[in-house]
């Protein structure tokens, strides 16, 4: 037994030399190689990650000096580590508040790509759904209980509805997902605006029925787990949520006419707001008055400190940026997560913003 | 004098581990110290959660800054956890109690092993892995077959009747999950204990004339009854801090209270998980907070729970000892 616990810490001995060992030649090696890597961090929303991820291996194979780590945290925890300067970009799908702007003005909302959400069903044997946001804000708040509801079937001339009781599906966690869904509730109908509001959680009014799920995978499978269930998921889900055999619903613009999530339709939501984009670029893309736009349309966000620490982190950050809104928003990254490229104007204020950070 | 040092590192040690859930105790203290003053005793009976305007200015609030809007309550995921944790002893102690006697009775030693190993196994399971496994098939099955057979033929039960069973999200579901996370921390407790019975006390209950039910009910598990509650209060411990499997299944019940047992629930664990991320957008920082005096919520109430323990059990947890 003595002998075995000697053997044992000999070899301990020698397994931590030769790490200390190992360690030492790699730091001694790294500035060597490079004299400057630059280690940048990026934080934040669930959505945007796949982008980052594709995105960061190309980049990094064109800019060895700069290393970039991503990570999926939530579009909350994204700003507020950017703010605490823990990450140096926070990716969200919101832009930062005016509450939080007002407390910290040196924070940046920047556009990186554009991206959509839509609105599925559940319903075994009806296709070609019509809703609108007064018809979603009832759902969601129990005013409209059943498929078969007047509205409903006003809304779908000739669709044989059924008399199920509605389940309304909706994110458990905090998401930009919400947020946009909200959003796009609050500007369509007021009384949802006063009794429930928009952002990233909701205090949901109670439904009999209604489930809660986590991300947008958990909205995916509850909504293919239970008939008559609407929910609420990015388009970046598109492809399996047709797998799944949900339908897409078209909503009610504000314009009036029932449109469905396309390039087309997104693509017309950016471009009625890109002219009067202020500056800081923090606008809601959400139910603007393009006759043809898709009425729950944003912006995915770098959230990031035009001040930073020191100046090799801005011209990293810079760096990368201005590739993510050029190089980067190519159809070969964006197709992939079903996202749309900046409009030119939209692109020119976000290189204006990049240009800030130092 | 060689071995002072010795001792002093030992000491040292030994404290780090009460120092640490002091420092831990002290931090939930400190931290939420607005949030307890700005909701009061309210915020346990109250059963709306509401993390108010995040986006517009905060207003002040009883002296303390704070989003417009802002209320937050927590009876909800109180009842939450408190019913699904019962729920789950419920179905978890029979399957358990089964489980131990069966492997200490009447499996042959030479397999005995090998089978309680299998029974330890299900213990390590990571809790996500039971629920995306709930997610796949436990709700499913709730939702088309459990739920509408239940409801229909037990509906006149008042907490069974579901209408239409609500999908197969909610309180049954976490339950069965939390059920099945615990059964091996109770089965495997008590199977040590029955296999520390004196041979002696089985051996003369046999010799009376005792069927093997007998010996067993009468003999056997009256020796262990500290064991099998000492066990069930540490799988307790267990089902209320669960937070990733239950937040899978639960449905997330918010702003309602269950009214049955296919309702859609939260817990308090897997509530303070849920939030958080929006929590972190809120510019005074109270959701945070609040989300900090519901963890020290539940803290209390597992401190609770084990104190029960320790006096209902009076340290008969180490049957082992006594041979």
């Amino acid at each position: 037994m003595h002998l075995n616990n000697k053997l044992r810490r000999s070899t301990l001995l020698r397994a931590g030399v030769a790490a200390l060992a190992l360690s030492g030649l790699t730091s001694f090696a790294a500035p060597a190689k490079a004299q400057t890597i630059v280690s940048l961090v990026e934080s934040g929303s669930s959505l945007l990650y796949p982008l980052f991820n594709i995105w960061v291996e190309d980049f990094a194979t064109n800019n060895p000096g700069i290393q970039i780590t991503t990570t999926s945290t939530g579009s909350g925890a994204g700003i507020a580590q950017a703010i605490k300067g823990l990450v140096q970009i926070g990716a969200s799908d919101a832009y930062v508040s005016d509450a939080m702007t007002k407390m910290h003005p040196t924070i940046l909302s920047i556009p990186l790509a554009i991206s959509a959400q839509s609105i599925n069903y559940n319903l075994p044997g009806v296709t070609g759904l019509k809703l609108s946001g007064p018809i979603l804000a009832g759902i969601y708040s129990g005013t409209i209980t059943h498929w078969n509801d007047p509205q409903i079937a006003a809304a779908n001339p000739g669709v044989a509805l059924p008399a199920n009781a509605i389940v309304p599906v909706h994110r458990l966690d905090g998401s930009g997902d919400t947020f946009i869904f909200s959003q796009f509730l609050s500007a369509s109908t007021p009384s949802w605006k006063s009794s429930t509001g928009f952002g990233t959680t909701l205090s949901w009014p109670p439904i009999t029925g209604e489930i809660g799920a986590k991300g947008n995978a958990g909205m995916l499978a509850a909504a293919k787990a239970n008939p008559y269930s609407v929910a609420y998921i990015g388009v970046s889900y598109a492809s399996k949520v047709k797998a799944a055999g949900l339908g897409t619903a078209a909503l009610q613009n504000a314009a009036g006419a029932y449109v469905l999530p396309t390039p087309d339709t997104i693509g017309a939501a950016a471009d009625s707001v890109s002219a009067t984009t202020p500056p800081d670029e923090r606008v809601s893309m959400i139910f603007t008055s393009g006759p043809t736009a898709y009425p729950i349309v944003n912006y995915e966000y770098a959230v990031v400190d035009s001040n930073q620490p020191a100046s090799a982190y801005a011209d990293a950050i810079r760096t990368f940026l201005t590739w993510a809104i050029n190089e980067g928003n190519s159809p070969t990254y964006l197709n992939q997560v079903n996202f749309l490229p900046l409009p030119p104007a939209v692109k020119a204020l976000s290189a204006a913003q990049i240009a800030k950070i130092q | 004098m060689q071995i002072k040092p010795f001792r002093l590192t030992l000491l040292a040690l030994s404290l780090l581990i009460p120092a640490a859930l002091c420092a831990v105790i002290l931090f939930l203290l400190i931290f939420s110290a607005q949030a307890i003053g700005f909701n009061g005793f309210g915020f346990v009976t109250r059963i709306i959660w509401d993390l108010g305007d995040l986006y517009g200015d905060p207003v002040t609030v009883r002296g303390v800054l704070v989003p417009a809007g802002a209320n937050y309550g927590i009876l909800v995921f109180i009842v939450g956890t408190l019913l699904s944790s019962a729920i789950a002893i419920l179905i978890a102690v029979p399957l358990s109690v089964g489980a131990a006697i069966f492997l200490s009775e009447a499996v042959p030693s030479k397999i005995r092993p090998v089978l309680s190993m299998l029974v330890e196994l299900v213990a390590v399971v990571p809790s996500v892995v039971f629920g995306l496994w709930g997610i796949a098939v436990l709700v499913p099955f709730i939702g088309t077959m459990l739920g509408p057979v239940m409801s229909k033929y037990l509906g006149f039960i008042p907490f069974f009747a579901g209408g239409d069973s609500g999908g197969g999200y909610g309180l049954l579901a976490a339950s069965v999950v939390l059920a099945l996370m615990i059964t091996p921390i109770i089965a495997t407790t008590l199977l040590d204990a029955l296999l520390q019975v004196p041979k002696e006390n089985r051996e003369s209950a046999f010799a009376l004339g005792a069927t093997h039910f007998e010996v067993v009910s009468k003999a056997m598990m009256p020796m262990v009854r500290t064991t099998l509650i000492g066990g069930i209060v540490l799988a307790l411990g267990r089902a209320l801090g669960e937070t990733m499997a239950v937040l899978m299944v639960s449905g997330g019940g918010l702003n309602i209270l269950p009214h049955s047992i296919f309702s859609p629930i939260s817990t308090i664990a897997s509530f303070i998980v849920s939030p958080l991320d929006s929590a972190e957008g809120d510019p005074t920082n109270m959701a945070v907070r609040s989300l900090a005096e519901i963890a020290l919520v539940l803290f209390i109430i597992t401190l609770l729970t084990n104190a029960a323990a320790k006096l209902l059990t009076s340290g008969g947890l180490h049957v082992g000892k006594r041979k």
